[in-house]
């Protein structure tokens, strides 16, 4: 359906936002506010813009097919196996990573507690209005949102904190947060998109720009100065920026995950192929202004240089305190706008949980479906049909997976999962990047624009994975150390199967350039 | 048509067939045209999709591009399509509370908007009724 390319803009950027951009930028302040936002300015410009635009073009010129299929035309049918085990690992990883997001807010942010939860009746409210009348769906939904709001003053009144829970059952609170955000997620994957998720949809698309006229107008009427260094001196032991930082901020610089949204859904209503540097690279900038939003939020919202330092003193400090820092941040801006900081600190901790548990809803959701379909594939009826095996399944592996760190015992923390999620998700934006420059190299085209970020997303991430796993070896960390090795293995894969596919098509005759649509 | 003769604007607007918001790129839930996830959940979007496609390829034949900007628009864009409803009722001289009328109306699951008024809200007509009933309302307005 031909789209105006303003429409198709909004409808584009409200896909892609989420929670990811924030919370990588928000651990990678942790090595100085100047490479984080480099990296943000540059990864955007030059990886996430090409990437988000390529992948639009490319599956405008091949019918809209999605990435996925495009694998399988434009580079060969092995890549299709390829692509579909980084996407089960990354939906794995998204699971176990905002599973451990939420559970660390919660802990940090009590006051949320209520407002979270009170938001799953609202949005059912709001989507019996919607979805079983023909009334309005703005005016419930903006009421919601208002109600969510006034909800966060319940919240302050009554904290809800698990510590004392937690310790009789003789476990952490985090513990106890992930397991019952998995038993919601069990149940809220298996109900009707329209009971729950589609609401929530309403409410969270008038979220994201609440939230964004936050940050910014904060920040423009506080003029608040960066109190943290621009290169942090960090101490021995720690994780070095060169490579990690790279796979730190993935959402916010580059994520392969936009070309899933580009391809097959925003392709198929693109008006003009002119238009697509317009959707797809804007859209990779408004991505790229969420990941600035939080690294203003973390240096320049949070109080002195010594209250940073106490934040960022090491890498597992910094993976538990950078949200902590955000939502401390956002509300210092709140305050900036006249909102007393408790309830702007509150109210940043329900945006972001509020992303977090759609995004597990959704990733949950597709996982069931991917486990449905290696049940197929292997002959297993009881995984193929049985939608309770199959969802129990999807939702025990990153609920393993989200436990396995623990609190750091063995220097393992949140940050160390996020990395690898990070991994995968660049290893997604390398295979689209590969398509993209297949499809340029075949059509006579000057792939350097392309190859250039693709080389480099692909070195990084090997690097960075061979480093992380001689650290899993020499720690006997078993579980992350085999998943570490299955996505080198996956990253080797993807850059033989490129390799060979650039040098096929160098090899091969141009293609016949189609006529450009205007 | 001149350049200096009336635009007008008719908004068609529908749910995609795909989660939308607030789960950000790594959540996407698919739609029928997505590598990832069953068409099947969103089956009621898509049902409405389709009617509204119908109704779209009807206008489309009856109206030329010229003088006529034709657009589908997700309820859930609200940044783009609240400020184009309203500026649309205005333009065409509703007062204020009548134009918040139009807007709250209009952002709905399924509706057509013409020129700022909405012509159907909760429900997609039949394709030859929706373009009788926007000829008519563009004839009222010519």
């Amino acid at each position: 359906m031909p789209t105006n390319k303003h429409v198709l803009f909004g409808h584009h950027f409200t896909s892609i936002a989420g929670a990811a951009p924030i919370v990588g930028p928000a651990i990678a302040v942790f090595w100085g506010w100047v490479p984080a936002l480099a990296w943000i300015i540059l990864g955007t410009v030059f990886a996430a813009g090409v990437h988000d635009t390529g992948a639009l073009v490319v599956s405008v010129r091949n019918k809209a097919q999605n990435i996925g299929t495009l694998t399988t035309s434009v580079i060969n049918p092995r890549s299709r196996t390829l692509f579909l085990i980084v996407i089960f690992f990354l939906l794995t990883l998204v699971n176990a990573v905002f599973a451990v997001v939420i559970a660390i807010l919660f802990e940090g942010n009590p006051t949320a507690v209520i407002p979270i939860f009170f938001e799953i009746p609202l949005a059912i409210g709001i989507g019996q209005i919607i979805y079983r009348t023909k009334s309005s769906a703005l005016v419930p939904s903006l009421i919601g949102v208002v109600v969510l709001y006034l909800s966060i003053f319940v919240g302050q009144a009554f904290p809800i904190s698990l510590d004392g829970v937690a310790e009789n059952l003789g476990m952490s609170a985090r513990t106890l947060w992930v397991l019952i955000l998995f038993a919601y997620t069990w149940v809220a994957s298996r109900i009707p998109v329209w009971i729950l998720l589609q609401p929530r949809d309403y409410i969270n698309s008038h979220q994201l720009f609440v939230a964004l006229a936050v940050i910014f107008l904060g920040i423009l009427i506080g003029f608040d100065r960066i109190v943290a260094p621009a290169v942090n001196s960090i101490p021995e032991g720690s994780p070095n920026w060169f490579p990690f930082l790279f796979i730190t901020i993935a959402c916010g610089a580059v994520s392969g995950f936009h070309s899933l949204v580009s391809s097959g859904t925003t392709s198929k209503q693109l008006d003009k192929e002119t238009d697509a540097r317009y959707v797809g690279y804007m859209g990779a900038l408004g991505e790229g202004s969420l990941a600035l939003g939080s690294v203003l939020a973390t240096t320049a919202g949070v109080g002195a240089l010594a209250a940073w330092q106490e934040r960022y003193s090491d890498f597992a400090a910094a993976s538990d305190g950078a949200l902590g820092g955000f939502v401390t941040g956002i509300g210092h801006f709140a305050a900036n706008l006249g909102v007393p900081t408790a309830i702007g600190t509150t109210f940043a901790a329900v945006v972001v949980i509020s992303f977090a548990a759609t995004t597990m809803d959704t990733g949950v959701r597709l996982q069931r479906y991917i486990v449905q379909e290696i049940g197929e594939i292997v002959g297993n009826r009881t995984i193929s049909q049985n939608i309770v095996v199959a969802t129990t399944i999807a939702v025990v592996v990153p609920l393993a997976l989200a436990l396995l760190p623990g609190g750091g015992e063995q220097g393992y923390t949140f940050g160390v999962l996020w990395q690898l999620f990070g991994t995968t998700n660049q290893l997604t934006a390398g295979l689209a990047l590969a398509v993209i420059a297949v499809w340029v190299t075949k059509h006579g085209r000057n792939p350097i624009a392309v190859v250039t970020p693709l080389v480099f997303l692909l070195a990084m991430t090997t690097w960075a994975l061979v480093l992380n796993l001689q650290n899993f070896i020499r720690d006997r960390e078993i579980v992350l150390g085999v998943l570490d090795a299955v996505i080198m293995g996956l990253a080797v894969w993807l850059i033989v199967e490129a390799v060979m596919a650039m040098r096929a098509a160098w090899q091969s005759e141009p293609a016949a350039e189609p006529t450009r649509q205007t | 048509m001149s350049a200096a003769e009336t635009v007008h604007r008719i908004l068609l607007i529908r749910e995609e067939d795909a989660g939308h918001s607030g789960s950000g790129c790594c959540g996407r839930l698919g739609s029928a045209d997505s590598e990832l996830g069953g068409a099947a959940d969103f089956s009621g979007n898509r049902c409405r999709m389709e009617a509204m496609g119908a109704v779209y390829r009807e206008l489309r034949q009856t109206f030329p591009k010229e003088g006529v900007e034709l657009h589908m628009v997700d309820p859930r864009n609200t940044l783009w399509l609240v400020p184009a409803i309203w500026r649309d009722a205005r333009r065409r001289g509703l007062p204020w509370s009548a134009a918040a009328r139009q807007v709250a109306r209009g952002v709905n699951k399924a509706s057509i908007v013409v020129d700022g008024r909405v012509l159907y809200a909760g429900e997609v007509p039949e394709p030859e009724e929706a373009v009788d009933a926007v000829l008519e309302e563009l004839g009222r307005r010519a």
